[in-house]
């Protein structure tokens, strides 16, 4: 007794909004393949007169792509392998280990959740520009040339831990039976070797889950990027380098490049969640968090 | 083994697997957090520690005055904005989980509306730009074609906040859907197919037996949709700048960021911070509340 005759509003309804919703990306694709002259016209057109590869071209010299794309990629990695790390270890302990103030320091994390990011730019902006002993800082963080600013470790070590990820890997190891963990113990394995041969390994779904939110989230992040950039330029990702391209050049002629530059930071993005979705998809929908 | 030195020594390990996260939140979460406190209290153009000036609640004051940009506009753009980006993103998501749900190629469907939330700010404010384009964007070769004259949505301050608003509800169906997808998920299928024995269609079956079902669901996506609007600002950011035309598009989060950045006004944009800070810390309040038994005592 299964449902009844094809729902065809209902298709044409989500047919149409899904239109919507990838319209303004096929946009911006053909636009960037438009010339300079194309963007002065006074009407639209969704297809450029001719499709210009060289705006790619141009877009990867004048950006110097080479160096965003290392930075944004170095990035990404570092943290989404210590995010990985630092919340697995964390979860381990709060779902697994006994001891004192283990609920404490749950309760800790979960409503560091509740603090808005935006109130962590300033002071963390002195921070790591003060920082000690690195970028010529001395030891109380004075007199130096950048400090932390002057290395990638400004822009990774700020998301090294979340507690979005503590939180998603604990719910997911609360769920693994405590006799094998039991069994283990039994034959004399340490914790620390627990942990690597027997958790690690169990928890790959979650793993897999918080690698491609880690990896999406730290290759879109533009705030943070920008203000360590205004500190060191060498430092920037592709979201800030294709931003800051329409300070430096000639308006007129950068939309093409923009374009193109903008086609260029979200392609991998996009590739990557389109082919592991079902992970990132089931891992939100299971934690019914954001 | 006793039990009292198992309990110890499964302390030490549990404090050592924890030893990344703590020391993390204590350098870059505690540390901050109390430091910005204290900056909002002072006086402060950032670098050198001993310019820092102790001027009490001067800043909070200077905010809250009648002559203050912050309340108005600032403040109340802010509260439009998430009010206007949760309005669009919670109607368009409902609908759309609700009927995805009974069509084919679900996931397909599901992957093309989270797109944009998978996508760089940066990006999706750039295409919008060029689509508001007065002269040559997509939307008012859209109005054209209804008849309607053209706009200049960005620099008309009538219309400037609203345009964003509707980019960023646009933003925000694709997580909203995703979060009531699984509250949809959860409803039994019996419940579904006693409707249809009774003879209900659509419509009536979406009025008294989804949606009341799926209160828990929609109340935490409008919460925190709701907390999220409430700091956002990379998209105003990217699409206006300042904030402008005037302050007419200026939310919290990008004054406190000009005043701090590109000002060098560390204390006043600290006491900024902390306003918006115990605007969302008393919604997370009233989430908490509506959410006594599905909040996070429940995760215990």
């Amino acid at each position: 007794m299964r449902r009844r005759k094809t729902p065809w509003v209902s298709y044409l309804i989500i047919a149409a909004g899904s239109v919507m919703m990838i319209f303004p990306f096929l946009d911006m694709i053909f636009s960037s393949f438009k010339g300079a002259d194309e963007y002065n016209r006074m009407s639209y057109s969704l297809l450029p007169d001719s499709f210009r590869w060289d705006n790619y071209r141009q877009a990867i010299e004048s950006l110097q792509l080479g160096l965003l794309f290392r930075n944004s990629l170095a990035r990404t990695v570092a943290v989404t392998a210590l995010v990985l790390i630092t919340s697995s270890m964390a979860a381990y302990a709060l779902a697994k280990l006994r001891f004192r103030g283990r609920g404490f320091v749950f309760q800790f994390i979960v409503s560091t959740m509740m603090i808005p990011g935006f109130l962590f730019f300033i002071p963390n902006f002195y921070l790591v520009t003060h920082f000690p002993l690195v970028g010529g800082n001395d030891l109380l963080g004075n007199n130096g040339y950048g400090g932390l600013a002057t290395s990638m470790l400004s822009l990774i070590l700020p998301f090294s831990v979340s507690a979005f990820g503590i939180f998603l890997m604990r719910q997911f190891m609360m769920t693994i039976n405590d006799a094998y963990i039991e069994a283990a113990r039994i034959d004399g394995a340490s914790e620390f070797r627990i942990f690597f041969t027997l958790i690690l390994p169990m928890a790959l779904p979650a793993l897999a889950t918080l690698a491609i939110f880690e990896f999406i989230g730290q290759w879109n992040e533009f705030i943070w990027a920008l203000i360590i950039y205004s500190v060191n330029p060498e430092l920037a990702t592709l979201p800030v380098g294709v931003q800051m391209l329409k300070d430096h050049l000639d308006p007129s002629l950068t939309q093409p490049l923009l374009m193109a530059g903008l086609v260029m930071t979200t392609m991998p993005v996009l590739i990557v969640f389109i082919f592991l979705q079902k992970y990132y998809v089931r891992g939100m929908m299971n934690s019914g968090l954001k | 083994m006793t039990k009292h030195s198992y309990a110890n020594k499964q302390w030490l390990s549990g404090y050592l697997f924890l030893s990344p996260a703590l020391l993390f939140y204590a350098l870059f979460l505690v540390f901050p957090f109390c430091f910005s406190l204290f900056l909002s209290f002072t006086e402060w153009g950032g670098f050198d520690l001993a310019t820092i000036r102790w001027v009490g609640l001067a800043n909070y004051r200077q905010l809250f005055s009648a002559e203050s940009a912050f309340l108005h506009p600032i403040l109340t753009n802010t509260f439009t904005f998430a009010f206007g980006t949760v309005a669009i993103s919670f109607v368009c998501s409902l609908a759309v989980a609700y009927m995805i749900a009974r069509l084919r190629w679900e996931g397909l469907w599901r992957t093309l509306y989270f797109l944009p939330s998978v996508t760089t700010v940066v990006a999706i404010g750039n295409i919008w730009l060029y689509m508001y384009s007065p002269t040559n964007g997509l939307v008012n070769k859209a109005l054209e074609l209804l008849g309607l004259s053209k706009q200049s949505f960005l620099h008309d301050p009538d219309l400037a906040l609203g345009s964003i608003i509707v980019v960023g509800g646009w933003l925000g169906i694709g997580s909203s859907m995703l979060i009531l997808t699984a509250g949809l998920k959860a409803i039994p299928e019996d419940y579904y197919e006693a409707a249809e024995l009774e003879g209900a269609g659509l419509w009536k079956t979406f009025v008294f037996i989804t949606f009341p079902l799926l209160r828990p669901s929609v109340m935490f996506v409008l919460i925190t949709s709701f907390i999220g609007g409430l700091q956002s600002f990379t998209l105003t950011m990217v699409m206006t700048g300042t904030g402008g035309p005037g302050n007419a598009t200026n939310v919290a989060g990008l004054e406190m960021y000009n005043q701090a950045f590109s000002f060098g006004n560390w204390g006043i944009a600290s006491a900024m911070a902390f306003i918006l800070f115990a605007c969302i810390f008393i919604m997370t309040m009233i989430q908490m509340a509506l959410f006594r038994r599905g909040g996070v005592e429940s995760y215990e």
